[in-house]
């Protein structure tokens, strides 16, 4: 360990470097903008972080990052219904926004790229640390996606899906969602596509005081995609924020989650399902703040494992000096159902305040002997009862979710992932 | 929940500023020129009269950590080392290799005596010296009741003395410090020293490998069951210099050894390097258990000075149903970055971390464990305490793998942390890694997850809930630390009664 190296480029690195050179002139952006692209792929240029990289440490992407696509012009991506019926579908096909925006009282939605030519959009362009290798990229290459603002007071019976389809090349998507005082919203998150694409996605989302969002993330890209999203979120005052991430498909996947609470009695609710098969890696990574007093967050991840699938789960919880009466649990569970696969989880705390509540737990297991027995002595053979008790064990997290509609449109996911997956 | 004022209290009174061990000795010294180089580790190895293949050994360890760079993951910050600006050998001027007590410096004995530790055996030593066979059988058999233990004093770089030598040998025991065993027994060091830990495993053992002066050497043979505790005292004294042991524990089939570890220094305003390596060896159906308590000087109240303590400890579960225990009571140290470590490789192997981390002041601890899974049936356990208080930062890091191969593969893990003031932190960072569908691993940071059952017995005889959590954590801990013999144990019997009420993960 620790000998001195000096890395060579590994040809994804080039190929992201000369892409941006390309790429270049076909880029959205003012003077601002341009700049922190430039800042951008210095970043890059000095290299994809390794797992010497302590964020990084079982996903090593300069190691598993192997190929980068060309961008494809003429590839084309098909809409798709959207999760919940009746929802206000954004959609990013390939990259590129609609001109067609809905309308809908209370909410205000632009097209990313025109917040990128007026340069109102820069200052979220900033990466949060100097391991945001995902916020580098994609600040380096995006060139849509959607602004939307939700009005103070606004509640919305409907939700708003964006969409982020592909069908090969890259695409670099960022949504920016402002949730007004007071308002309340379900927005989902919908990541998918065919091909072995190259995929970076930031969602920002801002909760001023009283806002109440639901955020789902539905990833099922395709098992050749490469896909590396985050999604950042501030909390106001007494802002409260269910996300709930599934990650369903995608070659090499990392999802990162980076919340803030900056307002007392925030509350932030984090559920999480990792159906891996294949031979892929999925990382979730989750770095939370708790920075003011009287803030609370919950966050349980399920995972289940299959075939050569390697998993990770990284959560970070930092309760700050002045951020007393913190109440934070957070627990990963993992069925590892293969002798193949693997999962990697490092359950974080760093606590600097000394009137808290802080818990983790981690488990990693195989499905448990004894209630496979129960549901076998009743006549259920084995094949299946092994079905039940993994459905189980993940659906219970989306059934914690107090929206029915919702609740049926994701188990009609699950059970689609189990269908495929067997 | 914040700490409750008895814990304040008591945790207070083994605050930095009461450091009872700072006094300095002023022995006549014999030292190396400042500064590492090869001709210092031959110095060095010429001091030992240690032969060439020893020599080898070491060069080849310094060409390697010449290459090497300081590892920064973990969370403690320092101003860079000068490693040229230290002594890598000092050695109380003496006879050469001293036999026996007579022969070592008195004033060095009275250092001993200050620091209250068993070196006073000196006398039951002559005692045993003179009597007769009778009575020396009698004595060994009463060896648990008369809580006796066997000591290696090491005085800066070297071993100064080792007690209870001959009584030990009768049993086939091999207790000396590793210079002596490297003369003595070189066909036993060669095949285990840096078996467990190589030269090349990280910075700091390949530093240490290269300029290692002294530490302990145990033997513990087929079937034997060592008959009393062994220890070693280590104490840091000259001014500069950097204290580098090794320990080497062996122990054959179906043994039994337990092993306990001390160390203080003089209060300085600088701040002085510790980096040792411990290795322990255990074969099919071995059982080490291996103790520290660790007080090192913490620095003063405004951080100024305190020791660096960055140590490699390992041991190996290399035979089958073999077995070893960490315990640790870490109090002193101004940085301590410390990881001792099991792998277990035999086939129903098990290893066991408990610590007990306090940290005051501006103390930054670092601590944790690996249990490596690599047999099948393998299990292992982890039970840390962390407490800060002051400016101190206290992190838990510990990883629990299991391999492919490592079937039924079992670990617990339980890390709680308390936080006294709000000026420290306490850090906690789990690494788990399965690679093996029968693993079951289980981590834990939470204090109600104390047993229901016990806990209700407890409070169904009238005692409240937070006393009925104290008594037992405290009945846990007290477990760990009446491991230790009571010289030892006087700092870490303070911390019983710390109950960790309003603890964090």
């Amino acid at each position: 360990m620790n000998i001195h190296t000096t890395p060579q480029r590994t040809p994804a690195e080039t190929a992201l470097i000369d892409a941006f050179s390309d790429r270049l002139s076909l880029l959205p952006g003012d003077g601002t903008v341009m700049l922190k692209r430039d800042d951008a792929i210095e970043a890059i240029k000095s290299g994809l972080p390794t797992r010497r990289i302590e964020s990084w440490h079982y996903t090593d992407l300069r190691r598993l990052l192997t190929s980068v696509p060309d961008f494809d012009p003429a590839a084309v991506a098909k809409a798709i219904a959207p999760v919940v019926e009746g929802s206000a579908v954004l959609p990013v096909l390939n990259g590129v926004s609609s001109t067609k925006l809905p309308d809908i009282d209370g909410i205000a939605v632009q097209r990313l790229s025109e917040k990128l030519t007026d340069g109102s959009i820069a200052p979220g362009l900033d990466a949060y640390g100097a391991d945001d290798a995902i916020g580098a990229l994609n600040t380096a290459f995006v060139a849509d996606g959607y602004f939307v603002d939700i009005a103070d007071g606004t509640e919305l019976d409907k939700p708003i899906e964006l969409q982020n389809l592909q069908a090969g090349g890259q695409t670099h998507v960022r949504f920016s969602v402002r949730v007004g005082a007071g308002a309340k919203a379900v927005i989902v998150e919908r990541q998918a596509g065919e091909g072995a694409a190259l995929v970076s996605s930031v969602s920002q989302l801002l909760l001023e005081e009283g806002a109440d969002v639901m955020w789902l993330i539905v990833q099922e890209q395709a098992d050749t995609a490469t896909h590396l999203a985050q999604f950042k979120a501030h909390l106001g005052k007494d802002a409260k924020l269910t996300l709930f991430v599934m990650n369903a498909g995608g070659n090499l996947v990392r999802q990162e989650v980076v919340v803030r609470t900056t307002g007392e009695g925030a509350d932030f609710t984090l559920r999480g399902i990792n159906l891996l098969a294949g031979d892929t890696h999925t990382d979730v990574t989750m770095v939370l703040d708790h920075a003011v007093p009287h803030t609370a967050s919950t966050e349980v991840i399920r995972n289940v494992v299959t075939g050569r699938a390697r998993g990770v789960f990284q959560g970070r919880i930092n309760v700050h000096q002045y951020a007393q009466k913190t109440n934070a649990k957070m627990a990963c569970n993992t069925l590892l159902l293969s002798d193949d696969g693997e999962f990697s989880t490092k359950p974080e705390l760093e606590i600097f305040a000394d009137d808290v509540v802080c818990g983790h737990g981690a488990t990693v297991t195989e499905i448990d002997h004894s209630h496979l027995f129960y549901l076998m002595a009743r006549g259920i053979d084995e094949k299946t009862a092994r079905g039940l008790l993994v459905k189980a064990f993940v659906a219970e997290v989306i059934e914690e979710l107090d929206d029915e509609a919702i609740v049926e449109a994701l188990e009609a996911r699950l059970d689609g992932w189990f269908v495929a997956h067997g | 929940m914040p700490a409750v004022q008895d814990t304040i209290d008591r945790v207070r009174k083994i605050d930095v500023d009461q450091y009872k061990y700072g006094f300095q000795t002023e022995i006549a010294m014999d030292k190396a020129p400042k500064g590492l180089s090869e001709d210092i580790i031959r110095f060095i190895s010429a001091k030992k009269d240690e032969p060439s293949w020893m020599l080898e050994w070491r060069l080849e360890a310094y060409r390697r950590w010449v290459t090497l760079d300081e590892p920064k993951w973990a969370r403690v910050h320092y101003p860079k080392i000068d490693f040229q600006d230290l002594y890598y050998y000092a050695a109380p001027k003496s006879t050469p290799g001293p036999t026996s007590l007579s022969d070592v410096d008195p004033e060095l004995l009275r250092v001993y005596e200050k620091l209250g530790i068993p070196l006073k055996e000196q006398e039951i030593l002559a005692g045993v010296q003179k009597t007769d066979a009778s009575e020396l059988e009698e004595a060994s058999d009463n060896v648990y009741k008369s809580g006796r233990v066997a000591v290696d004093a090491v005085f800066d770089s070297v071993s100064v003395v080792t007690t209870f030598k001959k009584e030990l040998a009768q049993a086939g025991v091999i207790f000396c410090s590793i210079s002596e065993a490297i003369r003595e027994h070189p066909e036993l060091v060669k095949k285990y020293l840096g078996s467990v830990v190589p030269t090349s495993d990280n910075f700091y053992a390949t530093l240490n490998s290269a300029v290692f002066t002294d530490g302990s050497f145990v033997f513990v043979p087929k079937g034997v069951r060592c008959p009393m505790e062994l220890s070693t005292y280590f104490r840091m004294n000259e001014k500069n210099t950097g204290q580098f042991e090794r320990t080497l524990i062996i122990a054959e089939e179906g043994a039994y050894v337990s092993y306990l570890e001390g160390c203080t220094a003089p209060q300085r305003d600088e701040n002085q390097l510790h980096a040792a390596v411990v290795e322990l060896i255990a074969l099919d159906d071995a059982e080490i258990k291996y103790s520290t308590v660790q007080n090192w000087y913490p620095g003063d109240a405004e951080g100024k000075g305190g020791i660096y303590n960055f140590v490699t400890k390992r041991g190996d579960c290399r035979g089958h149903r073999s077995k070893i225990s960490w315990t640790q009571v870490e109090t002193g140290s101004a940085i301590t970055w410390k990881y001792p470590s099991c792998i277990l490789r035999g086939d129903d192997s098990s290893g066991e971390f408990y610590s007990i981390a306090v940290s005051n002041g501006y103390q930054q601890v670092d601590s944790g464990t690996k249990m490596i899974h690599l047999g099948k049936n393998t299990s292992s356990r982890i039970i840390s305490k962390g407490i800060a208080a002051g400016y101190s930062q206290n992190t838990y890091r510990g990883q629990v793998s299991a391999h492919r191969k490592a079937t039924n593969a079992r670990n617990f893990t339980n890390c709680d942390s308390l936080l006294i003031g709000d000026q420290c932190g306490a850090h906690t960072v789990p690494y788990m890694e399965a690679k093996n569908a029968t693993a079951q691993f289980e981590h834990e940071a939470t204090t109600s997850k104390i047993s229901e059952d016990q806990k209700f017995y407890v409070m169904q005889r009238g005692i409240p809930e937070e006393e009925a959590i104290a008594l037992i954590v405290n009945g846990f801990v007290k477990d760990v630390i009446q491991q230790l013999p009571m010289e030892f144990a006087v700092e870490a019997q303070k911390l019983i009664g710390i109950s960790l009420e309003g603890s964090v993960g």
